[in-house]
């Protein structure tokens, strides 16, 4: 937990300081006031004092006993929660890709089939039927009742 | 005199049957966001969003609202039937509503909670009712001076309550704030961190984000977990008896009192005016042994204090534009989709949609005292949906709000990213709602500043000359300096101090 809080609030540091340099890259005032960059630069230098602080705050906690319970270091998901949590995430992205060629309802059959197989699913029928309404109903739903336009991909489907 | 005719104009608008059919939608998908485990009130309001895309702007909110407050019923019923809070606020309810279901009460508790839910959120709006407008009266004087200490206090009374971890929560105030600078410059129109992406020239969604931050990250977690519910509590009669009525009353006045004044102060998450209600109840009762124990009293305290914080949290909305909670700022958020920017202007220039809004939420509070006692059973029914179509479904609403509103993949890929990012921060103990808050407010944070510093000639010194600006600054230092130099005895509440 200690050197993830640490890692974040470094990453976090990395953003504000890269934020100050391209704050620095916009006029902080013009003739009229404060300008683009006025606001981001003060932010970015707060971010920068707040992250350091926070940095040493953590780094000086003390650390975890080595005999401590081995919940408490684990940040990442592991075993069949991280299968289970990569699915979701690599799914996600699949489908967001998929979309664009062949659609919504064709994206969203495929990934709905495989995300209840990837969490424990294994009745067919039932995920035929929830792959078909979770698709194909929800597009007809959302495009005809609720007027939302969902992507149709480059098949026109 | 002047609020109760616009009151009763906006009666008679809540009550045409398309402004109720979106209430009792509303009020039937936030009772049921709120069964599901793991889904709080905030996620459910952000993934139902889509919904509503296609309703007129007042549709819109009415039943964004009655999802947030359906939702806050909802997370009673898992409380009291498998000890397990739908949302964080009825952590407070599993100490004595499960031990009554363990007792053959469960009716009793959920009829009762439902009871007290209704009185605290009735009540509750009309204090909103004479509160708001002249709040709002009284904010239409304030120039961008006093709006930018407005947020600024606003912000950092959120930050404030995240206690020990408050390092952190200014940090995440300041991320959001710098997230929220993504886009077209608001005063000059020049683009900012955009790196050529056409996409970002609007800024980032918050739409997406606010579905990633809690749609996305709280499937994560709970997918990690592998959640699963059986239900164990068996529902005999849904009616509390004449006696335990009577022992209700007082829990639930005192309820209302304890929510409505913690609705209106930001940053006061729903679980402390449960806790500090229910504490409250236990040390005004003759026999506090019974509390734990299944006492009524617990389960009314607790779920009055509840509504009548969701509904009093309205007013700082309504009145000054300043969401207190993440639900509240994703209801902001949907108003501003909707064109319209919640704040003292909003009584002035749009007075018909925001008394048909305030009319709407006693509607509201009957329709959920109406449905949800004979439906409790049915609830109870759909903790049986095993986890893999509940993450598939909730993903399903994601993918179409994030991209349904712009038409832009872009936006369901940032839904994704910020998903990934909530899960870790979660993970790693950084608190998320300030950075929601700051990312809602930044841009308008932004113009007042910039604005003050145009009409001072960029002194700073004007806020010096600015009594109410003054004041409202001195606000977060008073704050921060108390949390720095609290005693330990003033430790911020955890979840982990009710158990």
């Amino acid at each position: 937990m200690r050197q993830g809080r640490l890692v974040a609030t470094g990453a976090m540091l990395a953003f504000c300081l890269f934020a100050l340099w391209q704050s620095l890259l916009l006029s902080l005032t013009d003739r009229l006031g404060p300008g683009p960059g006025f606001f981001p630069f003060w932010l970015a230098l707060i971010g920068i004092v707040l992250s350091l602080a926070l940095f040493v705050s953590i780094w000086r906690e003390s650390p975890p006993a080595a005999d401590g319970p081995a919940e408490e270091a684990r940040i990442l998901p592991h075993g069949w929660g991280a299968i289970r949590c990569f699915a979701i995430i690599g799914l996600l992205a699949a489908v967001t890709v998929a979309m664009e060629f062949v659609g919504f309802r064709i994206a969203m059959l495929v990934f709905n089939a495989a995300l209840v197989i990837a969490l424990g699913e294994r009745r067919w029928w039932l995920i035929a039927l929830f792959a078909t309404l979770g698709s194909f109903g929800v597009y007809y739903v959302f495009t005809t009742w609720l007027d939302v336009l969902l992507p149709t991909g480059q098949f026109g489907i | 005199m002047e609020a109760l005719g616009h009151l009763l104009q906006g009666f008679a608008a809540a009550l045409t049957p398309g402004y109720l059919l979106y209430a009792f939608t509303g009020c039937m998908l936030g009772t049921l966001i709120g069964v599901l485990p793991g889904l709080g009130p905030a996620a459910g309001t952000a993934i139902l969003i889509p919904l509503t895309f296609s309703l007129d702007a007042t549709g819109a909110i009415i039943m964004l609202c009655a999802i947030y407050y359906g939702a806050m019923y909802g997370g009673t019923i898992t409380s009291v039937l498998i000890n397990v809070p739908g949302e964080a606020a009825s952590v407070v309810t599993c100490i004595d509503g499960h031990q009554m279901a363990k007792q053959g009460r469960a009716g009793s508790a959920l009829g009762i909670a439902a009871i007290g839910s209704f009185v605290g959120g009735t009540l509750a709006t009309v204090a909103l009712v004479a509160v708001a407008m002249p709040l709002a009266s009284l904010a239409l004087k304030f120039g961008p001076a006093e709006f930018f200490a407005l947020m600024v206090a606003g912000l950092c009374l959120v930050v404030g309550l995240a206690g020990n971890n408050m390092l952190a929560a200014l940090l995440m105030t300041v991320i959001g704030l710098l997230f929220a600078m993504i886009g077209v410059d608001p005063v000059r129109g020049a683009p900012r961190f955009t790196f050529g992406v056409e996409e970002l020239y609007d800024g980032i969604g918050f739409v997406p984000v606010v579905m990633g931050l809690f749609g996305v990250a709280e499937l994560l977690l709970a997918a990690e977990k592998r959640q699963t519910h059986m239900v164990e509590a068996e529902l005999k009669s849904w009616m509390p008896t004449r006696q335990e009525c009577r022992q209700s009353v007082g829990a639930i006045s005192r309820g209302t009192v304890v929510g409505f004044v913690l609705g209106l102060i930001p940053g006061v998450g729903a679980i402390v005016p449960t806790f500090m209600a229910y504490v409250l109840e236990k040390r005004v009762s003759k026999t506090p042994e019974r509390f734990g124990k299944g006492a009524i009293e617990g389960v009314a305290s607790a779920e009055t204090a509840n509504n009548a914080y969701a509904n009093a949290s309205m007013v700082p909305l309504l009145a000054l534009g300043i969401p207190s909670s993440p639900t509240i700022a994703v209801l902001m958020g949907a108003f501003i989709v909707n064109g319209i920017t919640p704040g003292p202007f909003l009584f002035k220039e749009q007075p018909a949609l925001v008394w048909t809004v305030i009319a709407s939420f006693f509607v509201g509070n009957a329709l959920l005292l109406i449905l949800n006692l004979p439906l409790v059973g049915l609830w109870a029914k759909l903790l049986k949906i095993p986890f893999s179509y509940m993450c598939a479904g909730v993903l399903i609403f994601c993918v179409i709000g994030a991209y349904g509103l712009k038409q832009s993949l872009f936006d369901v890929w940032v839904m994704l990213g910020f998903g990934i990012l909530g899960y870790l921060l979660r993970k790693l103990d950084f608190p998320i709602a300030p950075a929601i808050l700051a990312l809602i407010l930044g841009p308008m944070m932004e113009k007042s500043l910039r604005t003050t510093l145009e009409i001072s000639g960029g002194s700073f010194g004007i806020f010096l000359d600015r009594p109410v600006a003054l004041a409202l600054l001195t606000i977060p230092v008073i704050v921060i300096a108390f949390l720095i130099f609290k005693p330990r005895s003033l430790a911020p509440l955890r979840e982990s101090d009710i158990e």
